[in-house]
């Protein structure tokens, strides 16, 4: 049992957590049993069992059942459930497209029915049960307050409200200009230029995985592995002084873990080239400024030459370049991560006289 | 108007009484800088209104009890809650640290044992002198001023007079007393 | 007489009575012609069109998620407005009114629902965005509807942000310090942003912590007494009614981009 337990913190720990949950959801994407209704229940049960299991241990109960924790169970649930349920009615929708029939949806998007009564009720019942919910939920968890705020000291761990969990775990990678602003930018400006970069026509008002399969790809990256993950890690397995706990891990505040970080300016010079640091911050920093030209600059244009050009000759230059961006920008934050988990890098560019450290 | 035929009497009758088409444009254009610079007038007193002048907020500067009150070679948090200040007496001298973590501004805690402040928002970690060694933040801690009061003897720390580390002010006068 | 028919009969009766028929002119709409009366003549119902694409009513297709959204949007207010009457946005108050709050107040489960539900219209708006993508439903002619939707999310979440700082206890108060002090990093606005320090005339710094975008959003340079004030404003009235108007038009845009889609 034990043994189990070691492991699974094992498991759990970031580099390994993250790199797990990227292969498998990519994986099962492609891997129709789990997108039918037993594979929803197996998916199901071990969630469940693995909760129940996890239960049993107090360190990961105190954790769970922290009031502003509670939600996020929830999420967890819900966000597996509706997955699973877009995919599955997907995969249905597919097996039809595949032998020639329309989508499910079509059967009915011909038919109009009345808003009275068959919408007006579905709200309304939708309405009764969201109430019910909410007023047992009232009733039976009470909202957390802590101690009056004091400025003089800050809790440890002092975390963010859940839903930024995310951004916060980034902040361990990123510097705050990054992670608190241009980060979150990026986000939204994705997220709308998502309609305009997209040009597959198809897979428009039906559930379908084989119609746009880069796109839902894609966007569960995003949604599922880099916001809903990642405020899962922040959640759970950040405990005191921002360190890494294992879910069965006692959240200990003097545990030890040394973190030292290296910039590339360091790596290269010093450790390479067995040299001191240059002084003026442009040759100083001229590796790690050229690895970002290059990533920015020069990789899209090659890739759109090489293997993206069929997204090239269909989108067009202007949407391929700022998609290819958003892409690269999207996969910098788990290439910054690996980075950190193998080579304790900090900063690839790390230009202190003007704050302008990336 | 550059308009001929029959109807050009009538036109520069017309144009005699109401303004030329090119003078038009010209009271347009300017109308509309007007209005543009009206706009961008109330936009700026408006970002101007969200900066008060006055503030309400503690005071920053404090007097601190006597040297002889700081043993050598210890992290004085007496002040940390209060003011949220270190004072660190070592072998040479007294300077007092901000305790505002340089990353995102939570309040590291001093850990004895490990001899280092660790912050417990995303795991900075600084030496005693308030050098950064570990975690996130790009840069060390903040020192303030400060110095002896010539009227008591006693310890001032003035912490909106800040010294920073990366642009070598450690070695002003201000941040440090010395007690050798 | 049967239960069933004694109900049938009240039922009749109320339905004849003046003040119900001054109500609802249409009485109990049991014809097409009723129906589509019943729709027209009520401004809240007169939000959907008359009639419906039949995969568009379906649970399995749109997980009713932005109609639980919109639900939880209208419990908040509610429940905020009741808070509202308790609630003092000042530092000497705002902890002892949550406690009063707590303790006090009769039924006191209106903060656990402000509460809870704000999670919840958090999470539900994220699953009415994943349904959209999943859809597809983004794609032309929605383009527009969607953009207005990413903004209904980012302030859905800013909602939640400024109202996590009321309650002034730990929890708020660090939430909002370490997430405030990220606009102190704004590139050029943000005194420890890049490029802040190099503004600067004749040495003297433009960008300092006294005036910099942080500054301008918290009223001071501490999570202070401004900053709660503040932050009541935005939470109460600035960002609810942006949002409102948003969700206007994003219902508005639904109908007028063909009703919610379906395969062409
Ligand atoms: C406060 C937040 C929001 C509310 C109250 C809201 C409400 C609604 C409602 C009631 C519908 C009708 C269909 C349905 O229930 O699914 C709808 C449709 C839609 N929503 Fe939202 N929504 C919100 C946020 C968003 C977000 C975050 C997005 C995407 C980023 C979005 C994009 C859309 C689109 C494109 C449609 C049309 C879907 C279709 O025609 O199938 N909305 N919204
Ligand atoms: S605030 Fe101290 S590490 Fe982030």
């Amino acid at each position: 049992m034990n043994g189990l337990k070691s492991f699974i913190n094992w498991l759990a720990s970031p580099a390994i957590a993250v790199t797990l949950s990227m292969l498998s959801l990519v994986g099962a994407m492609f891997y129709k049993p789990i997108w039918t209704k037993k594979g929803g229940l197996v998916l199901f049960a071990t969630l469940v069992g693995g909760f129940a299991f996890s239960f049993t241990d107090p360190n990961f109960r105190i954790v769970a059942t922290m009031p502003d924790n509670v939600p996020i169970l929830g999420m967890l649930f819900l966000v597996g459930f509706f997955f699973w349920y877009a995919m599955y009615q997907a995969h249905l929708n597919d097996a039809r497209l595949s032998v020639g029939l329309p989508p499910l949806e079509k059967d009915d998007s011909d038919k109009k029915v009345f808003s009275w009564p068959d919408l007006v009720y579905v709200e309304l019942v939708s309405l009764i049960i969201c109430s019910i919910v909410l007023i047992v939920w009232s009733i039976v968890l009470k909202a957390p307050l802590e101690e009056p705020a004091n400025p003089g000291a800050a809790p440890n761990p002092a975390k963010a409200p859940w839903y930024f969990l995310g951004l916060q775990e980034l902040l361990v990678y990123f510097d705050p200009w990054m992670a608190g602003v241009v980060l979150p930018t990026l986000i939204i400006v994705g997220l709308m230029a998502i309609p305009y970069i997209d040009t597959n026509p198809r897979g428009n008002g039906y559930f379908s995985f084989r119609e746009r399969k880069w796109e839902i790809v894609m966007f569960c990256f995003g949604f599922i592995i880099l916001w809903v993950v990642l405020i899962i890690l922040g959640t759970f397995l950040r405990g005191p002084n921002w360190n890494f706990f294992g879910p069965y891990e006692y959240w200990d505040p003097n545990k030890l873990v040394p973190l030292n970080n290296v910039s590339v300016s360091e790596i290269f010079w010093v450790k390479w080239l067995k040299t001191a640091l240059p002084t003026f911050w442009l040759k100083r920093e001229l590796p790690g400024i050229l690895l970002v030209l290059f990533y920015l600059g020069a990789l899209p244009g090659l890739l759109g030459k090489t293997l993206f050009r069929r997204f090239y000759e269909k989108m067009g230059m202007v949407r391929f370049f700022v998609g290819v961006n958003l892409f690269l920008i999207m996969f910098a934050v788990p290439i910054k991560m690996y980075l950190r988990w193998i080579f304790n890098l900090k900063y690839i560019v790390n230009i202190q006289e003007f704050s302008f450290n990336i | 108007m550059t308009e001929t035929g029959s109807a050009g009497v009538a036109v520069a009758e017309n144009a005699a009484a109401a303004p030329t088409r090119r003078s038009f444009v010209n009271w347009l254009a300017v109308g509309w800088l007007a209005f543009a610079a009206g706009v961008g007038a109330f936009v700026t007193t408006m970002a101007r209104f969200l900066f008060p002048n006055v503030l309400f907020e503690p005071p920053s500067s404090f007097k601190a009890g006597y040297p002889a009150d700081y043993q050598v070679g210890e992290v004085d948090e007496r002040w940390k809650e209060k003011y949220q200040i270190w004072v660190v007496r070592n072998t040479e001298m007294i300077y007092a640290l901000i305790t505002v973590c340089t990353h995102l501004g939570c309040i590291p805690n001093w850990l004895p044992a490990q001899n280092k402040f660790k912050c417990p928002c995303h795991g900075s970690g600084y030496y005693r002198s308030g050098i950064n060694f570990e975690g996130p933040t790009p840069r060390p801690l903040e020192r303030a001023a400060i110095s002896i009061s010539p009227d008591d003897g006693q310890i001032f720390i003035d912490k909106a007079r800040k010294f920073l580390y990366e642009k070598g002010q450690w070695t002003d006068p201000a941040a440090f007393i010395k007690t050798t | 007489m049967s239960l069933e028919r004694h109900w049938k009969k009240i039922q009749q009766q109320v339905v004849e009575t003046q003040i119900w028929k001054s109500i609802f002119r249409v009485g109990i709409p049991n014809t097409n012609r009723k129906r589509v009366l019943a729709m027209l003549g009520n401004v809240v119902l007169h939000l959907h069109p008359v009639k419906t694409r039949k995969s568009g009513v379906k649970m399995r297709y749109t997980w009713c998620a932005g109609g639980m959204t919109f639900f939880l949007f209208l419990t908040l207010t509610f429940t905020g407005l009741l808070l509202m009457f308790y609630y003092r946005p000042t530092i000497e108050y705002a902890y002892g009114d949550m406690l009063d709050l707590r303790e006090q107040v009769p039924f006191g489960i209106m903060r656990e629902m402000h509460r809870w539900g704000a999670h919840a219209m958090v999470i539900s708006v994220w699953i009415h965005m994943f349904r959209v993508f999943m859809t597809g439903s983004y794609k032309p002619p929605r383009e527009f509807n969607w953009n207005v939707g990413v903004v209904l999310l980012v302030l859905t979440l800013l909602l939640s942000f400024t109202g996590y700082l009321l309650p002034w206890d730990q929890l708020a108060i660090w939430a909002i310090t370490v997430g405030s002090n990220m606009a102190r990093a704004t590139p050029l606005a943000g005194n420890e942003g890049p490029f802040a320090a190099q503004l600067a005339v004749n040495g003297v710094n433009l960008v300092t912590a006294g005036s910099d975008a942080r500054f301008g959003l918290l009223g001071g340079r501490i999570v202070g007494a401004n900053a709660l004030l503040r932050f009541y404003v935005l939470h109460c009235v600035f960002i609810p009614l942006v949002a409102a108007f948003l969700m206007a038009v994003h219902f508005w845009r639904v109908r007028k981009d063909g009703g919610i889609s379906g395969p062409l």
